[in-house]
C-alpha cells in the first residue's frame, strides 16, 4: 500500500515539476510587414492572439498562428491579404515548430536578457520550410518574454503577389515575434 | 453638327464615368476596417455552443463561422491586458480551459471596466477561427474587434 501511495506521489511530483518548464501565451503578437521602398502606405499587419508554448527544459518551441487575426489599418489590405495572397479559408493557420539551440545557456531562473538561436519547422500556405532566427528571451518576475524577427520569402510559401502590385510589396516580409509567456499551472 | 454633339455627349458620359470610378477607387483604397458596434451579430451563441461545433468539425464550423460576427453570451473568466493596453476578455467556464476569447477593439477599451469576474457579459466580436486543443492548453474560439454589448 505504501508503495502505491509513493509510486502515485512521484507520478504527481513528475507532472507538477513537467508542468512548471512549461510556459504559454494565447495572446502573443506577430507582425507581418512586407513594406517596400515603393509602397504607397505601410503593408502591415499585426495578429494579437498568437498561441505560444515553450519547454524550457528541452527549449522546444511552437507557435500556432490564426491568418483570419491578422489585422491591417485598411480594410481593403486585409481582404486583399486573407482572399488572394495567403487564402485564409483554405489555409487557415500558421504553425511554427523548433527548438531554441542554444536552450543550456538560458538561465530561466535568474532574471535577465538571453540571446537565443531558434530553428524549426515554419507551415503557411500549406508549405513547410526550415527557418532560423535569432531572438532573445527576457526573463523578468517569474514571466519569459520571448522577441525575434526574421524574413519569410513569400515564394517559398506559394505566396504570389499580383503582377500590378508587385513593386508594392515586398518579395520578402518581416516576421515578429513579441510574446510574453507565462508558467503553464 | 450632330455628329460632334453625339461625340460631346460621349465624351462627358466617359468623364463623369472615370471621376465616378477614380473617386470609389480613393475611397475604397483608403477605407478603414470598421468598427462593428453598429452591426448586426450574424449569430448569436453560448461558449459552450460555439466551440462544440468547433471541435465536431473544424472545417464546417470555420466556413459557417469565420469572418461572421458572432455575439457570446456566458461568464467572464479572465479579463487580460498587454503592455500596450489591449485587453481580452476571456468567455466560458471555469470548469473548462476552453473559452471564446474576445479581443477587444482598441476605440472601445474603456468599456471594459463595466465587466466583472464570473460575471454574465455580452460581447460581439469577427470570429477568426478555432485554436484546438493540440496543446494542452485547452480549445479556444477567437472573436476580433469585439465590442461589450447590452443584451
Amino acid at each position: 500500500m505504501k508503495k502505491i501511495v509513493f509510486l502515485f506521489g512521484l507520478i504527481i511530483l513528475t507532472a507538477a515539476v513537467s508542468a512548471q518548464d512549461k510556459y504559454f501565451t494565447k495572446a502573443g503578437k506577430i507582425h507581418f510587414d512586407a513594406t517596400t521602398s515603393s509602397s504607397p502606405e505601410n503593408v502591415d499587419g499585426v495578429n494579437k492572439s498568437s498561441i505560444c508554448v515553450m519547454d524550457t527544459k528541452t527549449g522546444n518551441i511552437q507557435f500556432s498562428v490564426l491568418m483570419k487575426g491578422f489585422e491591417f489599418e485598411r480594410a481593403l489590405m486585409q481582404e486583399h491579404f486573407n482572399e488572394n495572397y495567403v487564402e485564409s479559408n483554405k489555409f487557415p493557420k500558421t504553425e511554427f515548430k523548433g527548438m531554441i539551440t542554444n536552450n543550456a545557456s538560458v538561465n530561466y531562473t535568474k532574471d535577465g536578457v538571453y540571446p537565443v538561436k531558434v530553428k524549426g519547422k515554419l507551415t503557411m500556405h500549406g508549405e513547410t520550410k526550415d527557418i532560423e532566427a535569432d531572438g532573445k528571451l527576457t526573463v523578468k518576475g517569474g514571466k519569459i518574454s520571448a522577441n525575434a524577427d526574421f524574413p519569410v520569402t513569400l515564394a517559398d510559401f506559394k505566396v504570389t503577389i499580383p503582377q500590378l502590385v508587385a513593386d508594392k510589396v515586398a518579395k520578402m516580409a518581416k516576421i515578429t515575434v513579441d510574446c510574453v509567456l507565462e508558467p503553464l499551472k | 453638327m450632330k455628329k460632334k454633339r453625339n461625340l460631346r455627349n460621349v465624351l462627358l458620359v466617359v468623364l463623369i464615368l472615370g471621376i465616378g470610378a477614380a473617386v470609389y477607387g480613393y475611397k475604397e483604397f483608403n477605407r478603414k476596417s470598421e468598427s462593428i458596434t453598429n452591426k448586426t451579430a450574424d449569430f448569436k451563441v453560448k461558449p459552450l455552443d460555439i466551440i462544440s461545433a468547433f471541435t465536431a468539425d473544424e472545417k464546417a464550423a470555420t466556413l459557417k463561422y469565420g469572418g461572421k460576427i458572432i455575439q457570446v453570451a456566458g461568464l467572464v473568466k479572465k479579463v487580460d491586458k498587454d503592455e500596450q493596453g489591449n485587453y481580452t476578455i476571456v468567455i466560458g467556464d471555469n470548469s473548462s480551459l476552453s473559452s471564446v476569447r474576445c479581443s477587444i477593439d482598441s476605440l472601445f477599451s474603456k468599456d471594459v471596466t463595466a465587466l466583472q469576474l464570473n460575471a454574465p457579459a455580452f460581447l460581439k466580436g469577427i470570429c477568426t477561427g478555432f485554436n484546438a486543443d493540440e496543446m494542452g492548453l485547452g480549445s479556444d474560439v477567437i472573436l476580433n474587434k469585439c465590442v461589450i454589448v447590452k443584451d
